[in-house]
């Protein structure tokens, strides 16, 4: 069985794609420092991280309907966070409302805040999303690597990438097995049956630890993972995270 | 046609039990030598994998094993687990790198060999089991055929002198099947094949040891 649902479209091949994953990562994550580090009443600035956003998804070749609706994850953050802010935050009132006995207000102040939070959570959510769907997980984790980020965290993250689809495979074997053997029962006997599956499945997973611990050892494991580092640089990494962060100095320092 | 040279594998009155006290080997001699193919055979939970396990000191039980005349502990283990590659039952649990590349380079990196020997072998164990188009790929986009080839390679890597393959066949189709055993034919290295598939055991095998109960209840050739 295939899933992709963590590096989809990674595997494709566009301009973008070739560039090493560290100098993407570099670059990307230049471009999300630079939209936190904008204040927000530069809309103007906003508008050319965007454009510059929307020419590097151009340039991958990566569906941008894509990159929308996978940034839109961090919505429910954002609303939560800054939904009330433009009620709650004391400044120049815009509008006073009355709802039945409350009455509240909405001020210039809250609701800057709560376009603050919204404009760069969107656009540092699809910068983001653009150097994952462009670069294979592996690939991103070998960059991190050779750019000396701590081992155990990229071992977990990497150990994470290898088991989570053995373990949604026998998630979704699991539950065939009960839906099969399932004719009719009520709502409590089906909790109970999925409560037992979580406990099987959480067993099952502590033994698969245990092995694969096992094959670890039979072939020397002594604590560190080491890997060889395959990847190399070129001009035209080089020429690409200097133009993009070019760019961004340039929007940062003249757009208003 | 057993190429016997020299003793690898001593075993004396090795009793193990698990940790709940279950007996899981009870009293098992057994010799193998250099060149010989070996099958083990046995119904399951007979011993094979806990014996298995003891031939390279992931199990240890005092001064019952000898590996090329060292005891599986301590300072000897990292130079014992070169020397005895096991394969085992379940690819998913071989293969815990992102990428094959990185499977099979974890063995010689481990062995401390440098950059571009361990390069080498990779190259060369993946050729060996006909999988050099794979060094990219992730083992969840492989089949269960692909994945057992590079996990042999992940042992092969190493070059071990004594190859332990736990139910090679499991899961494979009978064409990933076919193509195993004569892949394993053509290995020329000191083998003990696990597993319950006879015929490839009579195929590969001039010998076979069976056990059960965590003991050897018959130790005998064949096909000679």
């Amino acid at each position: 069985m295939e899933h992709h649902f963590l590096d989809q479209y990674s595997d494709r091949d566009s301009l973008i794609h070739r560039l090493d994953p560290r100098v993407k990562a570099i670059t990307f994550f230049s471009l999300v420092l630079f939209v936190i580090l904008t204040p927000a009443a530069s809309f103007s600035a906003f508008g050319f991280y965007g454009a510059l956003l929307i020419i590097l998804i151009a340039f991958s070749k990566v569906p941008p309907i894509f990159v929308v609706r996978r940034s839109l994850v961090i919505i429910p953050f954002v609303v939560i966070v800054g939904l009330f802010m433009p009620f709650i935050k004391g400044g120049r009132s815009l509008g006073n409302y009355s709802l039945g006995a409350v009455d509240f207000s909405v001020t210039y102040e809250g609701v800057m805040l709560f376009w603050n939070i919204f404009i760069k959570a969107m656009l540092s959510c699809i910068s983001l999303t653009v150097l994952t769907s462009t670069t294979r997980f592996v690939d991103l984790l070998k960059g991190f690597e050779t750019m000396h980020l701590p081992k155990l965290l990229i071992m977990i993250l990497s150990f994470m990438y290898r088991y989570i689809y053995v373990f949604i495979g026998e998630l979704m074997s699991m539950r065939i097995a009960k839906e099969s053997r399932s004719a009719g029962g009520g709502k409590r006997f089906h909790l109970k049956a999925i409560a037992n599956m979580v406990g099987v499945f959480f067993i099952r997973a502590y033994e698969r630890g245990e092995r694969v611990y096992l094959a670890m050892c039979s072939r020397g494991f002594d604590g560190t993972v080491r890997t060889l580092n395959r990847l190399k640089l070129n001009a035209r990494d080089i020429y690409f995270s200097f133009s993009v962060i070019a760019l961004l100095i340039t929007i940062r320092c003249f757009a208003k | 046609m057993t190429n016997i040279e020299s003793k690898i594998v001593e075993i004396r009155k090795l009793t193990y039990a698990y940790p709940d006290g279950t007996m899981a080997l009870d009293g098992i001699d057994l010799d193998i030598f250099e060149g010989e193919n070996v099958g083990l055979v046995g119904p399951n939970g007979a011993g094979k994998s806990t014996l298995l396990l003891h031939l390279n000191g992931i199990l240890r039980t005092d001064s019952a094993v000898s590996i090329f005349g060292l005891t599986p502990e301590g300072s000897n283990l990292p130079l014992i687990r070169s020397m005895v590659g096991i394969v085992f039952q379940d690819p998913d649990d071989q293969l815990f790198m992102p990428t094959s590349f990185d499977d099979v380079a974890f063995g010689p990196l481990s062995m401390g060999l440098g950059a571009d020997e361990v390069r080498a072998r990779v190259e060369k164990a993946l050729l060996d089991v006909s999988m050099s188009d794979a060094s990219d790929r992730i083992a969840h986009h492989m089949s269960v055929g692909e994945k057992r080839r590079v996990s042999i390679a992940s042992v092969l890597s190493m070059n071990p002198r004594l190859l332990i393959l736990d139910e090679p066949s499991a899961n494979l189709d009978p064409d990933g099947r076919r193509s195993l055993i004569e892949l394993l034919k053509g290995m020329n290295v000191t083998k003990i094949i696990a597993g319950h598939d006879l015929e490839l055991v009579n195929e590969l095998c001039q010998r076979v040891i069976r056990i059960d109960a965590g003991k050897i209840v018959s130790d005998t050739l064949i096909n000679a």
